[in-house]
């Protein structure tokens, strides 16, 4: 600013006077609309951008089944015999009930006609779905520590409508791992994040160390 | 109100600031740096169930029990099986690499028909159907020109239900040549008919009870044989047991054996003989064996009352100083081993089996097996074990008159002939049959290849496959695209063994009776028959008595129905022992006076003197002149290099050292004095001559080879496969030459004279 | 509130490999390529490119026919424990954290997708356990179909080298925490790779500290050595051979010096 009215003062006073440059409100109105175009772009069309969201092949409805089942989330999300975790149920899985359409539910229709009957796998959207490099064991967690489905997944056992599923377009994951909320503050709003960091933070708080690289990696 | 171009400065300014209180820059950089970890050409292996599902690996005849680890009709992993008893859970490179061969690019994907010149390795893929109907009108119009014994099958092996149905094909068709690729099962069948009087039995040594292995050449350690058992027997081995191993060079199984003996090649024979000679003069031997069970140790007379010279009058000549001049072995030595093997609880000395090269020399194992009966370990735990396979249940073939007549003529390769009448495979001898005969005359008008690649392991190979390539009409089933393959007309495409169902029979030289069963583990991956059913069919298109000799539905049922009451445990455990234990003396031996005998008066020997049935050594010239080549040339199999019809899968490759394979050329080993004299030094390239042909190779100087000899790998220069191994150094099979026993046919050579010049 | 174990108990895994038994058949090298999803390539003999997490060496005595011997040497990642119990050659060194010291198990972790290719480790580790990709991997045919989903592939511009088969170790881990009793890990519920297919006994694996693993005894054999020991690395992997020879093959002794398993006797 001070070159400025350098400038100024050095033009000769009986000469026409130049081009009036702009003041330094609006100099400032200008920062001031950029950095607020930033903040909007960032936080709100940045996300919109980012994710996309993708539809669920069927809209699984968790509530319904868990009325028929004996054995709660176990029942279909299973350790195997050498702990290992089932994970989502295959095809082969769902047909021990689903050979024909039992419901009225249209859902469970597409279900049988487009999977069962075609007998194609359900291309699931894993909302918790991690890199290949990355190691975990539901068993030291479930098992060892003791912890709920819910703990991690959220109440997605109780929901009548899988929740909506978007996909980072530059890695390919679910927007659940890094959280919907992109300041990464407050509550999640579905489930709890899946960052490095927030596995970090849960290992730190319940056993004083993050561990060493191969604890959770491959 | 004026907006210059510092009101954009600024505009741009507070974009600056604005996007760094956003998470634009932080989560696109994270973002970033997953997708740079996540390339769509780096495979994410799927996750699923794992499965662990038992079978037997078949690609040498070591027959080892493996387990495969599986996810989701994937094979992900072989491992040894620890419950099987012929391998107890070792393994070899090759099985541990098998996968490779399953989901690799040299499978023959379909079956396919040959479009470009023989050789070229041109052909179009074409339905089963096409190629049945294809081979069965070719075989059948053979047939009808009176020619139906001109069809021959080059097979890797005699026994197991597959080559039993090759067999029968010849029967039913009319031709006598089934022939099994050499090995050293050869000499030891004639042996064992000669000291004992069987036919068509299996000669075993009981290595994991032996406490002293003397072993002939036998590459125990070197992957040859029947790997997984002899790794698992070595495993074993405690303080209180030993092995020798007399070879001229320093193998594998040389380096991890108590003593190595170089004795000179070809002279293993004579040292047996002095051996069992310290043995007889200082009554070191089984009394109680020799006494009741054995003939001809002692001088004895004929019926015509002439007197022959016993075992005991032929071993008395060969003193430790005179087997010290010709096997170059110290006098003491020789000594202290005979009384060392005679003294040891259970001695068992071996030769033949997995030396990387069958030298059928008839008088060597003779010798070997009178050692063994010399100190009582015929039939005993911890010896020589002889049993038969369990028999097939199978009913007799039918043949009309073709096959009558056919089968009657006398074969192609001379065996069985008045002139070889005591042998019963001589492939070696057929190249040099078929490059005789002209066109028209050619005995063999068709051939049929199942797991044998011959044009590669056949000795002499380039005139091997010269001769191979006059055949007009060649069918392969083999299920990679192997050298045979190659030069074949039609691919018949077998399952990997991973894929289908087919019984393994006891491996030469394991000494025991098991036989397993190898069973699926995932789907066929690709077009393939298993090659049971294939002949079936083929039979079946042929009809008359030759389809009618076949009436099983396919392959898998008439595999049960061999087996019988075996099957179910075949098929629950994964392998029978179908005999627990061996004969006694007193019923263990089929000669005329149940004897051993010790005098092998069946010999069909060159001459008729004593000495000529007895096992004296004999002084083998190997091929060539000694004028041209002052070295000879033998060939060594080492444990990371398949030598048989199976190539190297890349893994293997993998593990080859740089002073074995360094890009295309392959190094010979030869002793550091050799070289010397031929003015060559490590790495320097040079050019190897043998009456068999030239090959330029690399030198590595290794003090473990004797001087004179040049050693060559086995298992490389493969011409077909894939570019995995295709190219890359020489196949020695290329340079060596067979050289006919003169009663037996069976190739005695155990080298071949070569020279070296730098290049 | 209570903390939970940060990791079932410490442990110190390491390797002993009996060199008199060893017959260099190479199966430990190639049921390693197969369990942890090593690469390939179609020439593979210029072996400063090739990549081995186990590689089995062979030495000779140098003496003339026939009083020649032979030893074969397999030579996996020594997971050196270096200064103070955590502090290998390679760890100090790598700018990325792409390699750290496991201490509840001693082994020398490595995260190939973490590294970004400086190589620094490689030029640090002085038995040359570190391979470096210099192409991206191809599976040629349908082989993609026999990777393991244990053991991430690699892309081209990392290091990777032996884990000691970190993967089994969390394979047993896994089925321990199912059976809930997560220390009941027994010595055979965690071996590596090499240490099963080896078909002649020769490699024995355990957790050093614990009595009642074979390693535990025979890494205290007077013919026990290590690879280069004097350099003060602190391997994990121990060696034993009956023959000096092969002791002094195996470090650089001057001519007056004895192997400490020979000193004062005349071998």
């Amino acid at each position: 600013m001070s070159t400025q009215t350098d400038n100024t003062s050095n033009t000769p006073s009986n000469a026409p006077s130049p081009k009036k440059g702009a003041t330094g409100w609006v100099i400032l109105a200008f920062f001031v609309i950029g950095f607020g175009f930033s903040l909007l772009g960032g936080w709100v069309g940045f996300p919109n951008m980012l994710y996309k969201e993708v539809p669920h092949p069927i809209d699984f409805n968790h509530a319904l089944h868990m009325d028929l089942v004996f054995d709660g989330c176990n029942s279909c999300h299973y350790f195997r015999a050498d702990g290992s975790f089932s994970g989502a149920p295959t095809l082969n899985e769902c047909r021990d009930c689903h050979q024909f359409v039992m419901g009225t539910d249209p859902n469970e229709e597409k279900f049988v006609e487009e999977y069962v009957l075609q007998d194609k796998e359900v291309p699931w959207n894993i909302f918790a779905k991690q890199p290949d490099n990355v190691y975990f064991s539901h068993a030291p967690h479930v098992k060892g520590a003791g912890m709920d489905c819910a703990a991690c997944h959220g109440d997605i056992g109780t929901s009548e409508s899988l929740r909506p599923y978007q996909e980072n377009r530059i890695t390919g994951y679910s927007r659940d791992i890094w959280g919907w909320e992109m300041s990464r503050l407050g509550e999640p709003k579905y489930a709890p994040r899946m960052k490095m960091m927030d596995c970090v933070n849960c290992h730190v708080e319940q056993t004083d160390s993050k561990g060493s690289c191969f604890q959770c990696h491959k | 109100m004026k907006i210059d171009r510092r009101c954009f400065l600024s505009l741009a300014g507070g974009l600056a600031v604005g996007h760094l209180l956003t998470p634009i820059p932080w989560k696109i950089t994270d973002d970033i740096a997953i997708w740079t970890q996540n390339w769509p050409w780096t495979p994410v292996p799927e996750t699923g169930p794992v499965t662990w599902k038992n079978t037997v690996c078949t690609l040498c005849a070591g027959g080892c029990g493996i387990k495969v680890r599986t996810i989701r009709d994937r094979a992900i992993k072989i491992e040894g099986r620890t419950d099987h008893p012929v391998n107890k859970g070792s393994l070899c490179p090759l099985g541990y690499a098998s996968l490779q061969y399953l989901y690799g690019p040299s499978r023959v994907k379909t079956p396919m028909r040959r479009t470009g010149e023989r050789g070229s390795g041109q052909f179009e893929a074409i339905s089963w159907d096409e190629a049945i109907s294809e081979v069965s009108g070719k075989l059948d119009a053979l047939r009808k020109n009176g020619r139906a014994h001109t069809l021959a099958c080059i097979s890797g092996s005699d026994k197991g239900t597959v080559p039993v149905l090759f067999k029968r094909f010849l029967d039913a068709y009319g031709s006598p040549n089934f022939i099994r690729t050499p090995s050293g099962r050869d000499a030891h069948e004639i042996a064992a008919y000669l000291a004992q009087g069987h036919k068509d039995k299996n000669i075993g040594f009981d290595l994991e009870n032996a406490t002293f292995i003397l072993s002939f050449g036998c590459g125990l350690l070197d992957g040859s044989g029947a790997p997984g058992y002899q790794f698992n027997a070595y495993s074993r081995f405690d303080k209180g047991r030993t092995l020798v191993q007399v070879e001229p060079r320093l193998s594998n199984t040389a380096a991890r054996a108590k003593k190595w003996l170089p004795a000179k090649p070809g002279t293993e024979g004579a040292l047996a003989l002095g051996v069992a000679h310290v043995i007889v003069k200082n009554g070191l031997y089984d009394a109680d064996f020799i006494n009741g069970y054995a003939f001809g140790f002692e001088d004895w007379t004929d019926e015509g009352g002439n007197i022959h010279m016993g075992f005991k009058s032929l071993v008395n000549e060969y003193t430790p100083q005179k087997v010290s001049a010709i096997t170059g072995l110290d006098a003491n030595a020789i000594e202290s081993l005979a009384r060392d093997f005679a003294r040891a609880e259970k001695p068992v000395a071996v030769c033949g089996y997995n030396e990387c090269k069958p030298s059928a020399n008839i008088d060597k194992t003779l010798a070997v097996h009178a050692l063994n009966a010399l100190v009582g370990n015929i039939n005993q735990a911890g010896g020589m074990i002889v049993f038969a396979d369990p028999e097939y249940a199978v009913s007799e073939v039918r043949k009309d008159r073709i096959a009558t007549e056919g089968t009657a003529k006398p074969r192609a390769d001379m065996a069985g002939t008045d002139r070889y009448p005591q042998s019963r495979y001589l492939l070696d001898l057929l190249p040099e049959v078929l490059m005789g005969a002209n066109e028209n005359n050619l005995p063999v008008q068709a051939l049929m290849v199942t797991g044998a690649n011959p044009v590669y392991t056949t000795e002499n190979s380039e005139t091997a496959r010269a001769a191979f390539a006059k055949i007009p009409f060649i069918v392969s089933f083999s299920s990679f695209m192997d050298e045979t393959a190659k030069l074949a007309d039609i691919i018949l495409p077998d399952h990997h063994f991973l894929e289908g169902y087919r019984d393994v029979p006891a491996p030469d030289g394991v000494g025991k009776a098991v036989t397993s069963l190898s069973a699926p583990v995932v789907k066929p991956q690709y077009d393939t028959r298993n090659t049971g059913d294939v002949i079936i069919d083929i039979a079946r298109s042929l009809g008359g008595t030759i389809g009618e000799s076949f009436p099983w539905k396919d392959y898998d049922t008439f595999l049960k129905q061999a087996f019988k009451e075996h099957y179910r445990d075949l098929s629950r455990n994964g392998y029978v022992i179908h005999a627990e234990k061996p004969l006694p003396w007193d019923r263990a031996f089929a000669t005329e006076n149940g004897k051993y005998a010790f005098y092998p008066t069946r010999r069909h020997a060159a001459g008729t003197d004593d000495k000529s049935r007895l096992p004296a050594y004999r002084e083998l010239d190997i091929p060539g002149d000694k004028a041209n080549g002052t070295l000879a040339l033998i060939p060594y199999k080492s444990p990371r290099i398949a030598a048989g019809a199976v190539a190297n899968p890349p893994f293997m490759t993998k593990t080859i050292d740089a002073n074995v394979l360094k890009k295309e050329m392959l190094f010979i080993q030869i002793n550091p004095e050799t070289a010397r004299g031929l003015n060559l030094r490590q790495g320097d390239t040079a050019v190897i001559r043998t009456p068999a042909g030239e090959a330029r190779v690399r030198v590595n100087l290794f003090d473990g080879v004797m001087p004179g000899i040049v050693a060559m790998p086995a298992g490389l220069g493969h011409t077909a496969f894939s570019k995995f191994i295709a190219d890359k150094g020489v196949n020695v099979n290329a340079l060596l030459k067979p050289s006919a026993d003169p009663a037996y046919g069976l190739n005695a050579a155990w080298g071949v004279r070569a020279s070296l010049q730098k290049a | 509130m209570e903390k939970l174990p940060s990791h079932t108990k410490a442990r110190h895994f390491g390797m002993v490999i009996d060199l008199d038994k060893c017959t260099g058949c190479a199966s430990c090298m190639v049921a390693c390529y197969s369990e942890n999803n090593v690469s390939f390539r179609d020439e593979e003999s210029i072996k400063l490119l090739s990549i081995n997490w186990i590689q089995v060496y062979k030495i000779t005595n140098g003496k003339p026919f026939p009083d020649t011997e032979v030893c074969y040497l397999p030579q996996p990642c020594m997971q050196c424990d270096g200064k103070d119990f955590g502090h290998p050659p390679c760890v100090s060194v790598c700018p990325a954290v792409a390699t750290d010291f496991d201490t509840p198990t001693g082994i020398v972790s490595q995260i190939p997708v973490r590294c970004f290719g400086c190589r620094y480790c490689m030029a640090a580790c002085p038995y040359h356990a570190r391979k470096f990709n210099w192409w991206d991997p191809v599976w040629p045919a349908d082989m993609e179909r026999y990777l393991s989903p244990d053991v991430s592939p690699r892309m081209r511009g990392v290091i990777e080298k032996c884990t000691f088969c970190y993967h089994r170790f969390q394979r047993a881990r896994q089925q321990a925490y199912y059976k809930g009793d997560a220390e009941n890990i027994k010595e055979a519920d965690y071996q590596t790779a090499c240490t099963q297919a080896c078909p002649s006994g020769a490699i024995t694996f355990g957790d050093m500290d614990n009595p009642d693993h074979a390693v535990y005894t025979l890494k205290k054999s007077r013919y026990a050595f290590r690879l280069l020991e004097r350099l003060g690395t602190q391997p994990s992997v121990y060696y034993l051979s009956t023959r000096k020879w092969v002791h002094r093959a195996c470090d650089n002794y001057l001519e007056h010096e004895e192997p400490a398993a020979f000193a004062g006797k005349s071998a």
